[in-house]
């Protein structure tokens, strides 16, 4: 039943930091919410029912989101206990709000569906899930919550191996010692957190919010071993042995490069490598921190998804002049609407239809330009339902001391060489309904399996592994209380 | 964190750290090597076990002072201090095979990483020759070596204060290919094999080259991860652009593009040279 109510149709805004101040630092963007702030942005959600809520269906975890709505509006007079309702409600599906809050595409998702939009703006669900995120970490609402879980755990005895600790593999791990398995992360990098840690930048999400993740990982018993790649310090079969079961949350961490003349000059960077050196190495910190990296004063970032948007404001924050030229038109930039607008307001210029087919260098191996051919769109559409392009013979070459290259990622390759792992032509791990691979008891998820994809799949994913793998041990228990 | 058992300066500018390290000695083959992080705010820089221990667990790695890095890792840390990182083993293992009579060369603290590959191929029945070209006050590893292989030869060449270092290592490049020649010249070999700067790989190669004799380096580009998910390590390999990290770092020298190997490795040497110069002037003058 939807009470009558008045209908606020615009949305309360979040502060933001005008961008000329924020484009000489790597602090937030956006502020966020206050409790009062977001009491009344809460107050516009129609509250639809939950069998037929949109947003909820919009949702890849299926968030009960008028559910954690709701509690900031009833307990509006007691904002920790509004909060902690909230995150308990959230916490059912999703173990990062405060992360998904910040980087989910909530308008392709569940702000998409939202029946607000018909009459005014759709609610504001990714910030409000921030918000509650955010005060809940502040206020050690968050850890109250753990605290009381983890009595309540009951030891399995059996033990999970995660290989990787990005969203998927943190989440499998979070869920899985909740159900009482004994799990150990292993993780290339010397601090986990996956792409939340390298990939996206601290002025979009700050990197003690992750940390403080991991930490309540570690407060669950999740024991996290950096420096162990899998398939070199340890193989897949020694983890089989010491295991009962495997989750494969490798990610997809190969730079795609742009198979043209010049690609190892000087100066063109992936934006991997480019964002590895500013975020997890803090080289916008140098000489403080000793990473070094060069932005020159002219930038050319290709591709226009959300790596590329970060690539450019990370190089903008730099003092560059940045342009993104990306081969199809604005209609098909893939990156959140959020990380467009940001970047536009911060002065990156835009250039559609430019297909990159030389780097020209100098005398030195370094990069001076880029030459690219002018693409133009057909009517027909791809499988994807992107317009076809062609290009058009036309050249333009635009000069740029620093160019980064931001077309995607395959799956990491050290991963799937293990033996009897299958893996489809593009490297992507082959599972079953339930996200078991060809190994038996291995099981995998996130970037893995699906090539690039989002951060709210990859936890899903982590979460319904935790699921399955419970199940699957479950069964092996019994199997072998029955044999004894 | 991993412990360092044992530091020691072995010849000028070179140490010798003894680490605590037992998920990489049980792995790591001759060819691999690893990624160390020493400090909170330090970078993540490759280096190679030398020698180590399975049962009891530790590597050795011997790092030229080079620049703040190196130069720090030996100001700072003690026995008994721990290193943040050590990942790895990392790499493919060298290609351990009978190919009759090898000289292996090192140049400067290359023959660190020349030295646990050099006693496998002994090892496994090959005749090895290993070759060290260094400044007199920096030979390292001499009687290991002559223990390890067939014959080890030294070749020093001494340190001009009046000149500056660069043309100092000029003189180093010329004896190094002048002997390589020689030997070349005197004996038939089958395989040769060399670790150090890119340049003198470079010098070598000509003249291996000339001789028609099969060539493999090792190449050092700049890495960052170690693990094949950035790409600065890429290098030109027969044309196409291979990762260093996954893909080597043995590669056939006849393939190697080294023009492109020697610009990418020398593209933050200002920076470095900041950076370096910056920590000289931190410990001098702030003391403690
Ligand atoms: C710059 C950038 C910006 C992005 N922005 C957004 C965004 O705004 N919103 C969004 O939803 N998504 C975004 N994405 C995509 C999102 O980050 C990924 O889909 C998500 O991180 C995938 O999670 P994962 O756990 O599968 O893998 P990852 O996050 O890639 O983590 C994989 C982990 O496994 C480790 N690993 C790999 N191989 C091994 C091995 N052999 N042994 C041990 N460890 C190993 C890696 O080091 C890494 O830590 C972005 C991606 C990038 C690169
Ligand atoms: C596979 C591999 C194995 C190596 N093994 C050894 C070893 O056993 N002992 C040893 O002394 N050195 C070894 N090196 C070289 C070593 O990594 C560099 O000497 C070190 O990074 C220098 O750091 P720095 O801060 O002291 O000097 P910097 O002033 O930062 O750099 C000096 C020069 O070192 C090189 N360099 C700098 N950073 C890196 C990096 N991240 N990766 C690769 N090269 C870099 C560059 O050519 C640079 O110009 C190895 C390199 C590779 C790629
Ligand atoms: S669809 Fe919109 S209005 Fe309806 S419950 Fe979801 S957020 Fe509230
Ligand atoms: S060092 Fe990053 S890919 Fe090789």
């Amino acid at each position: 039943m939807v009470r009558k109510r008045r209908i606020i149709k615009e949305r309360v805004p979040t502060p933001e930091r005008p961008a000329e101040e924020r484009i000489h630092d790597f602090k937030e963007v956006n502020l966020g919410y206050t409790f009062g702030l977001a009491v009344k942005e809460a107050e516009r959600c129609l509250q639809c029912p939950y069998n037929y809520a949109p947003c909820i269906k919009g949702c890849p975890v299926h968030i009960d989101i008028p559910g954690f709505i709701s509690k900031l509006v009833q307990y509006r007079d007691d904002p920790d206990k509004a909060v902690k309702e909230a995150l308990n409600v959230i916490w059912a599906c999703n173990s990062l709000p405060a992360t998904t809050g910040r980087v989910c595409p909530q308008e392709d998702q569940c702000e998409m569906n939202c029946v607000m939009g018909k009459v005014g703006d759709k609610i504001n669900i990714g910030k409000l899930e921030r918000f509650v995120a955010d005060y809940a970490r502040e206020k050690g609402i968050d850890e109250e919550l753990l605290f009381e879980i983890i009595p309540k755990i009951e030891k399995t005895g059996q033990r999970v191996a995660i290989i990787g600790a990005g969203p998927a593999g943190l989440t499998a791990a979070g869920e899985l010692a909740k159900l009482g398995y004994d799990v150990t992360i292993y993780e290339a990098l010397h601090e986990p957190g996956g792409v939340l840690m390298y990939g996206i930048p601290e002025f979009r999400l700050p990197k003690s919010i992750v940390e403080k993740e991991i930490d309540k990982l570690r407060k669950l018993g999740v024991k996290i071993l950096t420096d162990h790649i899998v398939g070199k310090t340890v193989t897949m079969d020694e983890l089989l042995q010491n295991y009962d079961a495997v989750f494969i949350g490798s990610g997809a961490g190969t730079p795609r490069l742009i198979n043209a003349p010049g690609i190892n000059l000087n100066g063109i960077y992936t934006a991997n490598e480019f964002l590895t050196r500013v975020n997890l190495m803090k080289a916008y910190l140098f000489p403080e921190y000793d990473t070094p990296v060069k932005v020159g004063k002219k930038v050319i970032v290709i591709g226009a998804g959300n790596t590329g948007m970060d690539a450019a404001r990370s190089a903008r924050r730099f003092g560059a002049e940045v342009t993104i030229a990306y081969r199809r038109g604005e209609e098909d930039v893939s990156a959140r609407i959020e990380e467009v607008e940001h970047a536009k307001e911060e002065g990156i210029k835009f250039a559609y239809f430019l297909n990159p087919v030389e780097f020209i260098g100098d005398e030195n191996g370094k990069v001076k330009a880029v030459k690219f051919e002018k693409m133009k769109a057909l009517d027909e559409r791809d499988s994807r339902g992107k317009r076809k392009i062609v290009g058009t013979g036309e050249y333009v070459t635009l000069e740029a001391e620093t160019v980064i290259i931001a077309i995607g990622k395959h799956p990491n390759r050290l991963i799937i060489n293990t033996p009897g792992l299958e893996v489809d032509k593009r490297g992507k791990i082959i599972v079953d309904e339930n996200l078991m691979t060809s190994i038996p008891g291995v099981f995998a998820g996130g970037d893995a399996i699906r090539g690039e994809a989002t951060v709210i799949l990859a936890m899903g994913d982590g979460r319904r592994a935790a699921k399955a793998i419970h199940e699957y041990l479950t069964k092996k228990r019994e199997g072998q209380k029955a044999n004894a | 964190m991993y412990k360092i058992l044992e530091k020691k300066e072995i010849a000028m500018r070179n140490v010798w750290y003894k680490i605590q390290a037992p998920h990489v000695a049980g792995k790591v083959k001759p060819g691999q090597f690893v990624i160390v992080r020493a400090f909170s705010n330090g970078e993540r820089i490759p280096l190679t076990p030398v020698m180590w221990d399975a049962e009891e667990g530790w590597i050795v790695l011997i790092t030229f002072i080079r620049g703040k890095t190196t130069m720090k890792m030996a100001a700072e840390l003690k026995e008994g201090d721990y290193i943040l990182n050590v990942a790895g083993p990392l790499g493919n293992p060298a290609e351990m095979k009978k190919f009759g009579k090898i000289l292996a060369i090192g140049a400067y603290t290359g023959i660190v990483e020349t030295f646990p590959i050099a006693k496998a191929w002994h090892e496994i029945g090959n005749y090895v020759t290993t070759l060290h070209v260094t400044f007199e006050p920096m030979v390292v590893l001499k009687e290991e070596l002559e223990r390890a292989v067939d014959s080890h030869i030294v070749e020093t060449v001494p340190i001009d204060p009046n000149l500056d270092f660069p043309t100092n290592m000029k003189n180093v490049t010329k004896r190094l290919t002048e002997t390589v020649r020689e030997m070349l010249e005197k004996e038939d070999y089958d395989l040769v094999f060399m670790v150090g700067p890119a340049g003198d790989q470079r010098a070598v190669f000509n003249v291996v080259k000339e001789f028609g004799i099969p060539m493999k380096a090792d190449l050092h580009p700049i890495m960052v991860d170690g693990t094949g998910m950035c790409g600065s390590c890429r290098v030109t390999v027969g044309g196409e652009v291979k990762f260093a990290c996954i893909d080597g770092p043995e590669f056939d020298a006849y393939q190697v593009d080294w023009d492109v190997l020697i610009a990418r490795s020398g593209y933050y040497t200002d920076m470095e040279q900041r950076a370096m110069q910056e920590y000289m002037k931190a410990i001098q003058g702030g003391g403690e």
